[in-house]
């Protein structure tokens, strides 16, 4: 094999436990967005974008919907000899398999994956953020500073820095302190989760971090503080542009409204960085003669025959006569029956919300349905509230 | 149905389509909003288990090639089989071939080089979406040479006013589906049936027929070759009636009726309830229907971001409709640009047309407007 200069390892294992019933069958990186999209398009799009044409998937929660979506690659131009988007799942070794027990642990089970790609670095990235990066101006960096490890970080606002993993940088942005989530921020450029490593280092760390019964296997609570504690060459490549973190019910709607604004925050339809996705192979969505759309998002597939307002809506979505959403995300497939109010929600895939439901509120948390609920007809979901087939039958 | 392969025969160039088929075949035509002609040719074959299918260039067909590429997004890219692009070839100019037996006669390589049973040919200038597994199992069934698919004639699906150049064959069927007349462009249309130019044939019969032609200086396979056959019964030819939603593409009001069914939800049922079309994917984003926008009654494809007044519409990927402007009855192709307060109504539009702000262009709905593509105005 020809070695190549940088590969990327996409931590996709997350079981995502804050989105509630949306990761309930789907892994978080599954999860759509934005009409078309599911969140592991934007990392993987920025890899195509960047160059980088050896993707590692790593896995271990609900892998089927994920293995299903990633396919062969071949929607991120990623279906390649030599390289290509591979899903690696934790699997026996000898007579021991284990369960990937952490980030570093995940990737220090699979240096045998990146090791046939004899690569110069190793780009590690989360399945969790809406952003659109070019890894390879971090790389240039890594390499202008002759740096062990480059961490891309973002600027955040003070008052929310003590919820972030936080760089401390001297001013040519070497890291001389890392905090977790510290209670008096010295700095507000937080870790987006994006590391640049040169191998040979990775390696080091990742075998003695597995040598060490007490750590807890992680980037960022053992790999990253025993770097600095070495007096590592660590760097910071500082990020400006849309970066959103969807890990959490709210954010996800957040993010989505954010792809609303005028003009939006993140430009999908920027044809020098497109964002791959895998075509629903539907037709084009119609709009009924009594339908009315206005600030939201449509995609291939969709019939709209009631009132669609500041909404995202995915492939295959049905809005029936009389039906009215406002400010919701409705996933691929979901149905609104007539009649039916949907307000700040969140409907998942394959959903039925039946005649006259009333979904979520003008204010208030965001109401959640999960995957293929059948919502009976006249049914109220409070906002806030989370409903799924389950939930229904419990409350029966 | 791995033993049939597929041949579909670009359209040559159709004067009768004005500016849209000027710089490209017809089966090249954007149509539904997303599509090219060919897709829906391209899926069925594929959606009945075709692996392999030839499509013979002859017209206008570079944009038919820069569609197809390598056959990916139909699955025809595959070790074996796949698609095979068939341009002009042994002495035949881009011009086109005189009939299809020359095009079948410059091909007969590829014929011969297949494994499959039997061959699938159609003409590529019609929009429909089925499946021929019923076709097929018809022409084992009856024992017959040729099975060609036939529609009911109606004046609306199949023109007869323009000045084709391509035949319209009406055959009269008997009760067991036995074709027992064929009657080529007549002047008084004595039996309903209309050919589709679909036609089921033994591979190895074909060759043969082929071969037979060209030694006696034959061009045209239904005057030459089928209708003989029919009168002195050395073939049996028989008619396998395709009762879904068919048009043939032949001057623009076909290409205008063809695309506003589409806002009828019977008809899109019929194109793409049951078995999906495949094309080109361009990774637009979804539409954006911005605070203003008014959309009734239309098809809209990704990429649209829409600031005015849709009605009755068709409209490609990537179209961007101004402030206050008004659209009535319109074919917008892909990434045209529709200024503030333009006012359109029955109107063609191919790709990239700009219309300026304030413009204002009205056809008729039975002579609708046609822009050629890159038009500014």
């Amino acid at each position: 094999m020809r070695n190549k200069q940088m590969i990327a390892m996409l931590l996709a294992g997350g079981q995502g436990s804050r989105l509630g019933l949306l990761t309930r069958v789907n892994a978080k990186p599954a999860v759509p967005f934005g009409g078309r999209y599911r969140i592991i398009d934007f990392p993987l799009s920025n890899c195509t974008n960047s160059g980088i044409d050896t993707v590692g998937v790593l896995t271990q929660y609900q892998p089927l919907e994920l293995n299903s979506y990633i396919g062969s690659g071949a929607s991120w131009d990623l279906d390649l000899s030599g390289g290509g988007v591979f899903v690696l799942p934790p699997y026996v070794q000898g007579s021991e398999g284990r369960w990937y027990s952490g980030t570093a642990n995940a990737i220090y089970q699979n240096l045998g994956f990146i090791e046939q790609y004899d690569p110069e670095y190793v780009l590690i990235l989360s399945g969790d953020h809406i952003y659109k990066m070019d890894y390879s101006r971090m790389l240039a960096s890594h390499i202008q500073n002759k740096a062990d490890i480059t961490i891309a970080v973002r600027p955040v606002p003070w008052e929310d820095a003590p919820s972030f993993g936080i760089m401390n940088t001297r001013e040519d942005g070497r890291i001389f302190e890392f905090e977790e989530k510290p209670a008096q921020p010295k700095s507000n450029l937080a870790s987006m989760g994006v590391y640049i490593f040169t191998f040979d280092k990775l390696k080091q760390y990742l075998v003695a971090d597995n040598a060490d019964p007490k750590s807890k296997n992680d980037f960022g609570k053992n790999i990253i503080p025993n770097m600095l504690k070495d007096d590592m060459r660590l760097y910071a490549y500082a990020f400006e542009g849309y970066w959103k973190d969807v890990g959490t019910i709210m954010s996800l709607w957040e993010a989505h409204m954010d792809l609303l604004k005028n003009p939006p925050e993140v430009d999908l339809n920027d044809a020098r960085w497109p964002v791959y996705a895998k075509s629903p192979i539907m037709p084009p969505h119609f709009i009924g003669e009594n339908g009315h759309v206005e600030n939201s998002m449509v995609t291939e597939g969709c019939e709209i025959y009631g009132s669609v307002k500041g909404s995202v809506l995915s492939a295959g979505v049905v809005i029936e006569e009389g039906a009215v959403v406002e400010d919701s995300v409705i996933m691929p497939l979901s149905t609104v029956k007539a009649g039916a109010v949907v307000k700040r929600s969140i409907i998942a895939e394959n959903a039925v919300i039946g005649a006259g439901c009333r979904v979520g509120a003008d204010k208030g948390g965001i109401a959640l349905v999960g995957d293929d609920t059948v919502l009976p007809d006249g049914y109220t979901v409070k906002a806030g509230a989370q409903v799924n087939n389950e939930t229904l039958e419990e409350a029966k | 149905m791995k033993d049939a392969m597929g041949i579909i025969f670009a359209s040559k160039d159709e004067f009768s389509m004005r500016e849209l088929a000027s710089k490209r075949t017809v089966t090249a035509l954007p149509v539904a909003a997303r599509y090219r002609l060919v897709d829906f040719l391209l899926s069925s074959m594929v959606n009945s288990g075709i692996k392999k299918v030839g499509v013979v260039m002859q017209g206008s067909y570079r944009s038919l090639m820069d569609h197809l590429g390598g056959g990916k997004e139909w699955n025809l890219h595959t070790r074996n089989n796949g698609l095979y692009i068939l341009p002009p070839f042994g002495g035949n100019s881009a011009d086109g071939y005189t009939g299809m037996l020359d095009a079948l006669k410059a091909n007969m390589d590829f014929l011969r080089r297949s494994t499959q049973e039997y061959v699938l040919m159609i003409g590529g200038r019609i929009v429909f979406n089925t499946r021929f597994y019923d076709m097929i199992r018809f022409h084992e069934d009856s024992k017959a040479d040729v099975t060609l698919m036939y529609t009911r004639f109606d004046p609306i699906s199949f023109d007869y006013s323009g000045s084709s150049h391509n035949a319209r064959v009406f055959v009269n069927v008997n009760e067991s589906g036995k074709v027992t007349d064929m009657e080529i462009n007549p002047n008084v249309i004595n039996y309903p049936n209309i050919l589709m130019d679909v036609i089921l044939v033994k591979r190895t019969l074909l060759m043969h027929l082929v071969d037979v032609a060209s030694a006696r200086g034959f061009h045209e396979m239904y005057a030459n070759i089928l209708r003989g056959g029919v009168y002195d019964q050395s073939l049996r030819v028989m008619g396998f009636e395709f009762k879904g939603y068919c048009r043939r593409m032949e001057t623009i009001m076909n290409y205008y009726s063809m695309n506003m069914d589409l806002l009828n939800p019977a008809v899109r049922r019929e194109l793409f309830g049951n078995n999906p079309v495949y094309t080109k994917t361009r990774d637009d984003a979804p539409a954006r229907h911005q605070p203003g926008a008014n959309v009734k009654n239309s098809l809209v494809a990704d990429g649209c971001v829409l600031e005015g007044e849709v009605k009755n519409s068709v409209l490609f990927r990537g179209v961007h409709v101004g402030k206050g402007a008004k659209i009535k009855g319109c074919i917008i192709m892909q990434d045209c640009d529709i200024g503030e307060g333009v006012e359109l109504e029955n109107a063609i539009l191919d790709k990239d047309v700009t219309i300026l702000s304030g413009g204002k262009l009205i056809g008729l709905k039975q002579y609708p407007i046609v822009l050629g593509k890159n038009v500014t105005a």
